[in-house]
């Protein structure tokens, strides 16, 4: 077992940045928030429930609410600040034409996850969206314009031209 | 449509919108609430020797701090700390350290000594407690009202077939997604109030009273909300951090745990109503008696209006002669209420929308033929005294029937070869219901119901809107921003909204009611036009001819003539009366209408509803921004199915919240959803600007009372009570007398 050192190294959007050792016992929700200012990710419930917490580890969706520093060792940490922004924009963008933001607060959340199942999150499991997205709660928009703009999403990443449709 | 992302929404896409937690200034204190463990207790001491001992710790506040402060706008029974716990979550004292690990080892130090008092769970028992709640509401009683409108005797008479029974709706908590708030920043002469509410205008008002005494002042600032639906105005947090922050002279930040929120948040005002109604030998629906009994839980917050509201507001969809209402609000030892998207309404018509269906079954008249019969029209002045300018409450019934025959017709067809899904253990039925919605209420403040909007020109060429509403996620920084773009003839991008921001904004009586497209627009309309009028003078007498607004700016720019071009617009209807007693009076310059139809499978085994398809029709007017108002529709009916079949504030016996979790009240999730299609009515309202009237509320009113009545059409039963869980169809099933 290694001695503990008094930093360690924790790469999120491609940056990597060395915390006090102390942050290892401490929810990587708090870290990103209020250690890197990456207040994007939102805290909806603490418990797990609500996704509005949703972050990337080496690509795959976890809730940063319960996930302790020292579990995320050598993966890297993606937060909507640090999504493709050109899925971003197209995300944006169909939010703005289906309607699919209200309040917002759940917003980034489907973010990560839109870009996680755009980039082929589907492809390991048998799961419609609607069940894979089981873990992310709106209660403004009531998630049809969120399905879509996910099936729009994903109609673009598959159109080598790029083309909107 | 262009392509350009709006601003509001590609900052929430793109996680950059900004809400209260997300503002937290370094080296802020954190502070929280202890709260009661009992659901009616006295506070005997609170020690905080040791608490305040403990490293880290700041500050501790107790119920002596805040002796004769109480807040709540109509009847203010709340105080920022109670030195009686009246609910299981009542905060009693609280706690400031400069990080959590202090913060909580500071709350376990505190020592709080209580006496248990009786205490009642439900309107009931609250009747007979030996206690009073409140010593300023003997028997429990919190309000009381009564109103008779037409000639009863008269009526009655005509009466050939009665409908009545008793309806029941759970307290459903808001569950918006974001936690309640609350940073208070200290600044040289006064305190920064950072958080979501819907009245930041009113909320400096209320508090600047508590706060002036210790000798400071108060700006309020309001955040994005992260999602509210009439649960976030005053709240005692509030006054608990500023209290912290004038004392410590430091930033204080308050985030509720989601726990705590869903134990001491707000909910839904559960009822209970018992209702009659008569038609005639026409199907003319012409008597109509009401009784409400609601739960107004240990504090009040807009619990009195919201009772008058059920009590009241349904009878003016149809044309009765003669309406007998009474309602009393009732304080429990529970969770204090709210209003909650609807403002009663949705419980009222709950009742009325079941009991209409099964006078049209007596009467051999089709659910949309009754209601076509007797659904109010433009022109009319209904029982209350409402005036309508505007219904497309026709058009919205014509709409739902014609897509219930067809799914009817197509699952018929799909009967007959043997592909449909009703047979002995599936059912599938349909349902229909409609309601009416008052956009603003003059009961909310006696002195006046206004909006002002400011306009101010930059010397870059931008103009700041500033207005005193909120922007709760409806999109009313769009709609303002395309009001002044076209009214002036300038370019969006030069806009900039600001909402809720004391110290810069004009007056805002509040987001509620779904008013603020309406008031905030026609201000806003207001504006332009003063802001043009002076333009052209500021023009003239530069000798300047022809000139657009733009460019009239850059000239009073160079010239240093802007401050001639600040105008405040105002809206203030003159067609609406501060109500009676008695609730008679226009109270509202529009009103909307809608009509909803759903189809259902019941699982006759388990009881389980399935909505398989939904349809929502309303007459919003013009619309500002068709997508958002779409997704106004698409997410209230969601939240409303919540409500008609999972959600549900469960208690204990001694007033514990048993389902403190999204998951546990059980708010719909994505695989919940279901297919709604949209149906809008375009009938532009006189009073409105563009002739729009809302959308936000609407569409959840009739979502309960819908599926009641599909459920019914398919099974034959009749389930009273929300939500209309499996467990209840399962019930109401086994003890069903036929199957239809
Ligand atoms: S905050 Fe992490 S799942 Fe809700
Ligand atoms: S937009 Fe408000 S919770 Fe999703």
């Amino acid at each position: 077992m290694n001695t503990p050192s008094a930093q360690f190294e924790i790469v999120v959007n491609g940056v990597a940045h060395h915390v006090s050792s102390g942050w290892h016992s401490r929810r990587l929700l708090d870290l990103l928030r209020s250690e890197l200012g990456l207040v994007g990710t939102k805290e909806g419930c603490s418990e797990g429930d609500c996704g509005a917490c949703t972050v990337l580890l080496d690509g795959e969706p976890v809730v940063s609410c319960l996930t302790l520093c020292a579990m995320v060792g050598s993966r890297t940490v993606t937060t909507v600040e640090g999504l493709n922004s050109d899925h971003l924009e197209r995300f944006a963008a169909g939010c703005e034409r289906t309607g699919g933001v209200q309040c917002g607060f759940c917003t980034p959340g489907f973010a990560v996850m839109s870009s996680w199942l755009v980039d082929g999150g589907t492809e390991t499991g048998d799961d419609s969206d609607a069940k894979l997205l089981e873990g992310n709660i709106c209660r403004c928009t009531g998630y049809q314009q969120l399905a879509e703009v996910i099936s729009s999403l994903r109609t673009i990443s598959e159109d080598p031209t790029g083309a909107a449709p | 449509m262009s392509n350009q992302v709006s601003a509001s929404v590609r900052d929430r896409a793109l996680g950059r919108a900004r809400y209260a937690a997300d503002l937290v200034p370094s080296g802020a204190a954190v502070a929280d609430v202890v709260r009661s463990p009992h659901p009616h207790a006295r506070v005997v001491a609170v020690d905080s020797t040791e608490a305040l001992q403990t490293p880290g710790v700041l500050g501790v506040l107790t119920p002596d701090d805040f002796a004769g402060v109480t807040i709540g706008r109509l009847i203010a029974d709340e105080p920022p700390l109670a030195s009686t716990a009246r609910y299981v979550g009542d905060g009693v004292a609280a706690v400031a350290a400069v990080d959590h690990k202090s913060l909580l080892a500071g709350i376990a130090a505190l020592r709080i000594e209580y006496e248990i008092l009786a205490h009642a769970t439900t309107t009931e028992q609250a009747r007979t407690l030996s206690v009073d709640i409140h010593n300023t509401a003997p028997g429990n009683i919190a309000s009381s009202f009564s109103c008779e409108q037409g000639d009863w005797d008269a009526a009655i008479g005509r009466v050939v077939e009665w409908a009545e029974g008793t309806f029941e709706n759970a307290p459903v908590p808001h569950a918006y997604l974001e936690p309640r708030a609350t940073v208070v920043r200290v600044a040289d002469d006064h305190l920064e109030l950072v958080t979501a509410t819907h009245f930041p205008t009113a909320l400096e008002e209320d508090y600047r009273e508590i706060v002036r005494p210790w000798g400071t002042d108060l700006r309020i600032i309001t955040p994005e909300m992260g999602g509210s639906f009439g649960a976030k105005w005053e709240h005692p947090t509030h006054l608990v951090c500023l209290a912290f922050a004038h004392r410590l002279g430091r930033d204080v930040v308050m985030v509720t745990p989601r726990r705590d929120d869903m134990i001491a948040g707000r909910g839904r005002l559960g009822m209970k109503l018992s209702v009659a109604i008569g038609a005639d030998a026409d199907g003319r629906l012409v008597a109509k008696r009401s009784r409400v009994e609601s739960d107004n839980g240990a504090y009040s917050g807009h619990g009195s209006s919201v009772t008058v509201s059920a009590a009241i507001r349904a009878d003016n969809i149809y044309r009765y002669e003669a309406v007998r209402a009474s309602a009393d609000l009732v304080y429990t030892n529970t969770m204090p209420s709210e209003c909650f998207r609807g403002f009663g309404h949705p419980q009222a018509v709950f009742a009325q929308e079941q009991l209409i269906d099964e006078l049209a079954s007596k009467l051999g008249l089709s659910p949309a033929e009754i209601r076509r019969r007797n659904a109010v029209a433009a022109g009319d002045v209904t029982i209350h005294g409402w005036q309508i300018g505007s219904s497309g409450l026709q058009e919205c019934i014509d709409e739902i029937e014609t897509r219930i025959e067809a799914h009817r017709a197509a699952q018929t067809g799909a009967a007959q070869t043997g592909t449909a899904k009703s047979n002995s253990r599936f059912r599938t039925g349909y349902g229909l219901a409609t309601c009416i919605h008052s956009i603003s209420s003059r009961a909310y403040d006696p002195r006046f119901d206004r909006d002002d909007v400011k306009l101010t020109p930059r010397p870059d060429g931008t103009i700041t809107i500033n207005s005193g509403e909120v922007e709760i996620g409806c999109g009313a920084n769009e709609t303002l921003r395309t009001i002044v773009a076209e009214e002036l003839g300038v370019a969006r991008e030069i806009l900039q909204v600001v909402f809720g921001d004391t110290e810069h904004g004009p007056y805002g009586l509040g987001n509620f009611a779904s008013r603020t497209t309406l008031f905030a627009g026609r201000a806003a309309i207001d504006a332009c036009r003063q802001l043009r009028r002076r333009c052209a003078e500021v023009a003239a007498s530069l000798g300047l001819a022809e000139t657009s607004v733009a460019e009239v700016i850059g000239a009073a720019a160079l010239t240093d003539r802007l401050n001639e071009l600040v105008v405040t617009g105002r809206f203030e209807p003159d067609n609406v009366v501060l109500p009676e007693s008695s609730a008679y009076g226009n109270l509202s310059p529009a009103y909307n209408f809608a009509a909803h139809g759903c189809c259902v499978r019941v699982d006759t085994w388990t009881g389980k509803v399935v909505v398989q398809q939904y349809w929502a029709a309303h007459d919003p007017g013009h619309l500002f921004n068709p997508p958002g108002a779409h997704g106004q529709v698409i997410g209230a009916v969601t939240q409303g199915l919540g409500m008609a079949l999972t959600e549900a504030l469960e208690l204990d016996p001694d007033g514990m919240v048993l389902n403190p979790g999204f998951l546990d009240d059980r708010v719909p999730t994505f695989p919940d959803a279901v297919p709604i299609e949209v149906i809008f009515i375009d009938i532009d309202d006189p009073a409105g600007p563009w002739g729009a009237k809302t959308i936000g509320e609407p569409p959840l009113i009739p979502v309960p009372a819908c599926v009641a009545n599909a459920i019914h059409d398919a099974v034959g039963v009749r389930l009273r009570q929300t939500p209309m869980t499996s467990e209840r169809t399962w019930q109401a099933l086994a003890t069903r007398e036929t199957m239809p």
